[in-house]
């Protein structure tokens, strides 16, 4: 009875491996998948192959998993909030995020393995820039979003393409910056 | 605004890393030490080992542990995984004196685990920084 309910729990955990959209989730479900194995050999009597499916299975190889994703990155893109947004910043992410742009831009990213983190920043777009943290910053205005990108950015380059292709530019505009040498200049008439 | 970064490493990690580092060394030496009449052996301990070389890179990736050595070292355990049996089994020790049967199965799986871990962690540290740069290496 029980070895039953563990080999069904395994057949959800390799079905939540196969379906999850992150691999980093698709890694430590493998890693439940692994110990529920270890857990069935305890009970059929076979400690020795517990110890090493416990071993490699959820030790060795989840984490040999983890240091080939550590080449992987995260990018993080900042959304500036403009004057009512300020206090509604949760809704106002909620509405940004069903746009059609934002979607297209999840989709980019999704689709190349990146680690996309969208946070609402609290000051103004030149404090923003200015900001490393950011790797792109995203302002909506009344004719659509603004997103502000770097000039040798090669990733927004892409995602600019794609973006035309799919006919979504009237949405997303794109504004190149200069590089980082320049950008004091740029701050300066970002403030008038 | 910085373009591609690689992802910072987190400070929580390290600290539980650190803290379980020593436990996971001491985990797998027990478990190699007491193969021979417990669950486990000289290839699951190793493999316990090993893990603690691939912990290590994903903490902190950098290029500091010098593989060359422990390639080495894992060359002269194999060598002597092939030669304590030669020496222990063709003399007849352990058949003339049945008490060293346990020694000669706890050494046997020293050395196993040992040669296991080193080698299992040497690949894992090639794969990690030689991969995609050009150079190779030879066995």
């Amino acid at each position: 009875m029980i070895n039953s309910a563990i080999l069904v729990t395994m057949c959800l955990f390799a079905l939540l491996a196969i379906q999850a959209r992150l691999l980093r989730n698709a890694i430590i479900h493998l890693a439940v998948l692994s110990v529920m194995a270890a857990f069935l050999y305890m009970r059929i009597a076979a400690p020795e192959l517990a110890v090493a499916e416990a071993v490699i299975g959820s030790g060795l190889v989840t984490l040999l998993y983890l240091a080939a994703l550590k080449r992987n990155r995260v990018y993080t893109i900042g959304v500036v909030g403009n004057e009512k947004s300020k206090h509604l910043a949760d809704p106002y992410m909620h509405h940004l995020m069903r746009t059609r742009a934002l979607r297209e831009i999840r989709e980019f990213f999704l689709i190349r393995e990146y680690q996309l983190q969208i946070v609402f920043v609290p000051e103004s777009r030149a404090e923003a820039l200015q900001n490393e943290a950011y790797d792109l910053i995203i302002e909506e205005d009344d004719k659509g979003i603004v997103a502000y990108t770097d000039e040798e950015s090669y990733i927004m380059m892409e995602l600019e393409m794609l973006i035309q292709m799919r006919g979504a530019q009237s949405q997303l505009r794109f504004e190149r910056l200069q590089p980082p040498a320049e950008e004091q200049e740029l701050q300066d008439t970002a403030g008038i | 605004m910085k373009t591609e970064r690689v992802s910072e490493d987190s400070l929580i990690l390290q600290i539980t890393i650190g803290l379980l580092f020593p436990f996971m060394l001491l985990f797998g030496f027990y478990i190699i030490v007491n193969g021979h009449y417990t669950p486990g052996g000289g290839f699951q301990g190793g493999g316990i080992l090993a893990s603690l070389f691939i912990a290590r890179y994903v903490i902190f990736p950098l290029e500091d542990t010098d593989s060359e050595v422990l390639h080495s070292l894992q060359r002269v355990f194999l060598a002597a995984i092939m030669l304590v049996p030669l020496f222990f089994l063709f003399t007849g020790v352990v058949a003339q004196y049945p008490a060293w049967q346990k020694h000669y199965l706890t050494l046997m799986d020293i050395l196993i685990g040992v040669q296991v871990g080193f080698g299992l962690g040497v690949a894992v540290l090639r794969f990690a920084f030689f991969q995609g740069s050009g150079q190779t290496w030879h066995l």
